[in-house]
């Protein structure tokens, strides 16, 4: 019986040097380098950082099929949603109001399946990287669809893209005549509480349209934010809470007349809970 | 052959060690900045800066966006565009690479952000 306990004992010992020598070495002496990693290990901040860039990229170049293939990468299972949220909290943070239209843009552009309206499609494929399995953003991978025959076979061998004319490189959501307001009505919903001031905005086509600034102003302040940033309400809505007491005036930064005497209504009838409810506006705008 | 045992025992532990640390449990790439980003990732990252410097020619906000891919924002533009001509990129990227190396090649941060530059 002590035989076999000395045995097993200098064998684990021995198997117990071994593994810490191992660990020493795996996790100490040669660790896994942080290099050559994918956009989908950066951290959080970055992966934001990351996302304004893609949004920006597609705002200048109008490329959706890119910029939903740099996007992959991230493997965000919703990313218009996320690029979305991204977007009111730039606002909210009080950052560039470029970024966070941009980042509306794409979300809104992601969440309808295509680019918003007048943003000129370039769509190319998800890109490839020679020798990789792992999905690479490497953009002359990409191609636009020809009208007939193959891809132009690149250097690598690889498809390449066809020289077309360069699209339209800002989508600006809106051109033409400005928009005008059709219809001003409270909105007495006990779901909304505070009380808001709903925007909805169409084209002449009755489309609704994403990227268009908002500005309201009230006595002290003023805020600005944009259509589409809630893809899940439509693309060409937006929405801005109000506070008791204030009386606020809406614009369209397009242009068009602006909207004063806005505030929470108490004309409502309260809810079945015997409850208040604040009077919210609904305003919708459309191009004439 | 005590002693075989014993040390074929920690060659055994090696073995698992190495296993668990490098198979099971390996140092997690999580929370990475971009300078350690692929090649081909901080190219097109590049890239994605020179769009966007096409319509918003703002020198500081392209340098400060590069700076992120660490070394000198026009070393990184090189190299992308240097990634980019030995891969084979679409002609209008490789402009567009090159046309932002050109205006960061005139560079001066303190000239752009309207500051005293320093001796």
């Amino acid at each position: 019986m002590r035989n076999g306990g000395h045995s097993n004992g200098y064998l684990v010992t021995g198997l117990l040097i071994g593994l810490a020598l191992g660990l020493v070495y795996a996790w100490v002496l040669v660790p896994v380098e942080l290099i050559d990693t994918s956009p989908q290990s950066l951290r959080a901040d970055f992966q934001d950082d990351y996302r304004a860039l893609v949004a920006a990229a597609f705002v200048a170049s109008g490329d959706l099929g890119r910029a939903r293939a740099r996007l992959a990468l991230l493997n965000d299972p919703d990313p218009a949603r996320t690029l979305a949220m991204l977007a009111q909290r730039t606002l909210a943070e009080g950052g560039p109001a470029d970024t966070a239209r941009a980042l509306g843009l794409l979300a809104a552009a992601l969440g309808s399946g295509g680019l918003p309206p007048e943003a000129t499609s370039h769509e190319t494929p998800p890109p490839e990287t020679p020798g990789a399995a792992t999905a690479a953003a490497t953009p002359s991978a990409t191609l636009d669809a020809p009208a007939s025959g193959t891809p132009d076979a690149g250097p690598t061998g690889r498809p390449t893209r066809t020289v077309t004319p360069t699209p339209t490189r800002t989508p600006t959501p809106t051109q033409g005549p400005p928009f005008q307001l059709q219809e001003r009505a409270p909105v007495c919903d006990p779901n909304l509480d505070p009380a808001l001031i709903q925007v909805f905005v169409f084209d002449a086509a009755g489309a609704p349209v994403p990227g268009v600034e908002v500005l309201v102003t009230w006595a002290g302040g003023q805020d600005t934010f944009f259509t589409g940033l809630k893809p899940e309400f439509g693309l060409g809505y937006a929405d801005f809470q109000m506070s008791a007491g204030v009386v606020y005036t809406l614009q369209l930064a397009a242009g068009g007349d602006p909207v004063p005497n806005l505030s929470p209504s108490s004309d409502c009838p309260p809810a079945e809970d015997g409850r208040a409810v604040p009077g919210s506006w609904r305003l919708v705008f459309r191009q004439p | 052959m005590r002693y075989a045992l014993f040390f074929l025992a920690i060659a055994a532990g090696v073995g698992l060690g190495l296993f668990y640390g490098w198979v099971v449990s390996p140092v997690q790439l999580v929370d990475t900045a971009p300078s350690s980003l692929r090649a081909d990732f901080k190219a097109d990252y590049a890239l994605m800066v020179a769009e966007s410097y096409e319509v918003q020619p703002d020198l500081n906000l392209a340098a400060r966006r590069l700076a992120q891919l660490g070394g000198h924002p026009l070393d990184t533009v090189q190299a992308a565009a240097a990634f980019a001509v030995q891969v084979g990129y679409d002609p209008r990227d490789l402009a567009l690479l090159r046309d932002l190396a050109e205006a960061l090649k005139a560079y001066n941060p303190a000239l752009e952000s309207g500051g005293t530059p320093t001796p």
